[in-house]
């Protein structure tokens, strides 16, 4: 009897450990060994130890990809703010106010490809916002926006935030839902006027709802990887300008066949993101705490 | 009761010479039949849950059968039983009824064996390099020869070597430079297909507006940065001109004339005085600001393309066969085209091929696979394919039909006439370069730095022709 009870919730938990193997650890293990060889994807692995990572200590282009990713986390503060403002404008109860929240979604369900060729077309030479600016007199010359490295990860930090405002903003909207009305009424009885509410009872309100964005979007933003190919192509950007961790990891292991490498580049990028997810939540609940 | 007998004898004989009669080889028959055959085919859908699915569905295609011995069965000991894979590069919805047909013919041809047609297209050399990596290569493989395709898999092993495998007869169908077109260690692994001729596609519209002559176009490389000067300044557009960013070493040689490695293939000297000057010409250019940078560092044709067909470029280097993107994408300016030959590099040499079909090394059906391959290259598929849009057969034969010698009609077919002279020129001068595809990162790295960085060319290519050497003697 006790045997039966005691293998019962394992009987339950099979199946999901069963696919967590095959998907999930395996990987995981498989990668961890590749990157101590040297694999081509055709051919076989051969153990070389550790000059994956020493060579990666000695790779600029890692480097650059590195400080690329880390630069592209300033999506998340720019998507945060952006989607509570938007969240705190149609929260309100105006006529047709649905329309505009669906309007704001989207690009969340709008095919990355399409969006991609979109904004590819936007911003060509003899695109949208040349024309715009030419008309405007704003500039003389067309800009090459998508050639320019200066512009190569802005344009994709755009294209991110653009496509993530939808979701998150409804996140934030059901979250503000979820704040008594009672609060704000006292607030208006104490005097406070529309920005003093919103920052003294919205903003510590969606606390939860911040903790799990900051940790979904900065892990999004640092293996930002789709936005990068479909405005740049294979090569990403003209001077490795918006090479990023993923972006390189990709390019290592099916442009250049170097797996091994690119399983590496994977263990690093493993590491900087559990680092950085386990180091936000403690943060983030620890201000909960405080508060 | 003699009536009897005789019926009873009379019927065995009967019966036997029946059956003699059935077994007996048939007497051949002088006629082409047309029969209808059922063949698996293909299709992408798009079903109900707006999820795209491949399906395969029954088509059915005509047939015609070649009555007695089959001139284009040239392949000996084809695998029975075999079901075999192709993938080709872009040629689907277009070219559909011309591939089912030609496959068709070949099951037809060669029975016992069945072929699996997909179609790959922009992902196409992601999709090959993860089936390599999965075990599950198509057994026929159509690689672009101008973008370095058969080198970079022949360099890893991953396609079968061809020489001593074809006879020497069916070598013989093709332009001997085309056969040796890109040549691993001296050996080949394609069989050449369809061919381009590089033609420059101009916009006379714009082009008027320079107040130049459409037969002054430049004849040699050398010439181009002038006319993107005056195409600027009077039109205010910028030239459309695209590098070779996946094989660079290849575009340096054509245009540069330089010399990129040492004869026993140890050392990279992509930094001489030729490698420099070529370099030097586009950062020039770039400099002046007459150049798309988009285009300019693509890895897609279609790129460049795109920006011609929609009006806003002077001239595009591409192949007459595109010319139908331009008709089907903007019919406005197809009334403005105009096709003048592409302008020479130093090498002086014309060009090379195109595109050609490779068989994967570990195939089980080699000569099954060799023979589907040697089929679709052959003088008559190539003449077909030819008559269906403007590409040009890798076969002499092909050219004597009348369709080639028949005075031309639309700008398509301009080069009709001339295209077997051209052709029977190309060769491939670009030699076997050890770790190409990293090479290639490592120059297309130095060229970009000179371009877009203000670093000197001959420092650029410098550099990268030391952290060359230094990987390859690794």
């Amino acid at each position: 009897m006790f045997k039966k009870r005691f293998l019962t919730p394992y009987l339950f938990l099979t199946p999901a450990l069963i696919i967590i193997a095959i998907f999930i650890i395996y990987p995981i293990v498989a990668v961890i060994y590749y990157s101590f060889t040297d694999f081509s994807i055709v051919t076989p692995p051969e153990w070389v130890g550790l000059r994956n990572f020493q060579q990666l200590v000695n790779d600029p282009v890692f480097w650059q990809a590195l400080l690329h990713s880390f630069i592209y986390l300033l999506v998340t503060p720019v998507l945060i703010i952006l989607c509570i403002i938007l969240a705190i404008i149609v929260n309100r109860k105006l006529p047709g106010i649905h329309i505009f929240r669906a309007i704001y979604y989207i690009p969340v369900i709008s095919g990355s490809i399409a969006v991609g060729i979109c904004w590819r077309l936007m911003f060509d030479t003899n695109g949208l916002l040349n024309s715009i600016l030419l008309s405007l007199g704003i500039i003389v010359e067309p800009i090459q926006w998508l050639a320019e490295p200066a512009y190569t990860l802005p344009i994709a930090m755009l294209l991110t935030i653009w496509m993530g405002l939808g979701y998150y903003m409804m996140v934030f909207l059901a979250g503000l839902q979820n704040i008594p009305e009672e609060l704000y009424d006292a607030a208006l009885i104490d005097g406070c006027n529309n920005w003093q509410k919103h920052w003294h009872i919205s903003v510590p309100g969606l606390r939860p709802q911040i903790t799990f964005i900051v940790v979904i979007s900065s892990l999004a933003a640092i293996e930002v990887f789709n936005e990068i190919y479909i405005l740049y192509g294979p090569l990403g950007g003209v001077l490795n300008s918006g090479v990023t961790m993923v972006f390189y990891l990709w390019r290592q292991a099916f442009r250049l066949q170097h797996a091994g490498y690119a399983s590496a580049v994977a263990i690093v990028l493993l590491v900087i993101t559990l680092a950085f997810s386990i180091g936000n939540i403690r943060y983030l609940e620890r201000g909960s705490e405080a508060a | 009761m003699k009536t009897s007998i005789a019926l009873k004898l009379l019927m065995p004989l009967v019966a036997i010479a029946m059956i003699l009669a059935a077994c007996a080889t048939p007497t051949p028959v002088v006629q082409t039949v047309v029969v209808e055959k059922t063949v698996p085919v293909q299709q992408t859908v798009q079903v109900e849950k707006k999820v795209i699915e491949t399906q395969i569905v029954e088509k059915v295609v005509q047939v015609t059968p070649t009555p007695g011995p089959n001139p284009e069965a040239v392949i000996q000991g084809v695998e029975q039983g075999c079901e075999l894979n192709m993938w080709t590069f872009w040629l689907s919805p277009t070219f559909d009824d011309y591939i089912k047909s030609t496959i068709a013919r070949f099951e037809e041809t060669y029975p016992g064996v069945t072929v699996k047609w997909e179609d790959h297209q922009a992902t196409f050399q992601d999709d090959l390099r993860n089936a390599f990596a999965a075990g599950n290569a198509p057994d026929v493989i159509n690689l672009s020869v101008s973008e370095g395709w058969v080198s970079d898999y022949a360099t890893k092993g991953l396609l079968l070597p061809l020489d001593d495998k074809v006879p020497q007869n069916v070598k013989d169908l093709y332009f001997p430079g085309l056969w040796k077109e890109q040549l691993v260690n001296g050996v080949n692994y394609q069989f050449p297909w369809y061919q381009g001729i590089n033609v420059e596609l101009v916009n006379k519209q714009l082009y008027d507006k320079t107040g130049l002559k459409i037969e002054d176009f430049p004849k040699t490389v050398d010439g181009l940065p002038g006319l993107c000067k005056t195409i600027k300044q009077k039109t205010g557009t910028l030239c459309d001109v695209r590098l070779t960013v996946n094989d660079l070493l290849a575009q340096m040689i054509y245009e540069g004339g330089a010399k990129v490695i040492s004869d026993d293939g140890k050392t990279f000297t992509f930094d001489s005085p030729e490698a420099v000057a070529w370099l030097q010409m586009y950062v020039d250019m770039v400099k002046d600001g007459t150049l798309d940078k988009t285009v300019l560092v693509t890895d897609q044709d279609r790129v460049g393309l795109d920006l011609f067909t929609s009006g806003k470029a002077a001239f595009y280097q591409t192949g007459p066969n595109l010319i139908r993107e331009v008709r089907a994408n903007n019919p406005g300016l197809y009334g403005y085209l105009a096709a003048v030959p592409a302008p020479v590099g130093k090498s002086g040499v014309l060009g090379k091929g195109l595109m050609s079909l490779s068989v994967k090394n570990d195939t089980k059906c080699p000569n099954a696979s060799i023979a589907l391959a040697q089929f679709f290259t052959n003088p008559k598929n190539m003449l077909d394919f030819s008559k269906l849009v403007a590409v040009y057969p890798s076969t002499p034969a092909s050219y004597d039909d009348p369709f080639f010698s028949a005075a031309p009609v639309a700008i398509e077919d301009s080069a009709k006439p001339i295209a077997k002279d051209i052709i029977s020129k190309y060769a491939d001068i670009v030699p076997t370069i050890p770790k190409k595809a990293d090479v290639n990162q490592i120059v297309l790295d130095a060229v970009q730095q000179a371009l877009f960085s203000n670093v000197p060319a001959q420092k650029a290519l410098t550099d990268a022709v030391a952290k060359a050497n230094a990987l390859i003697n690794q």
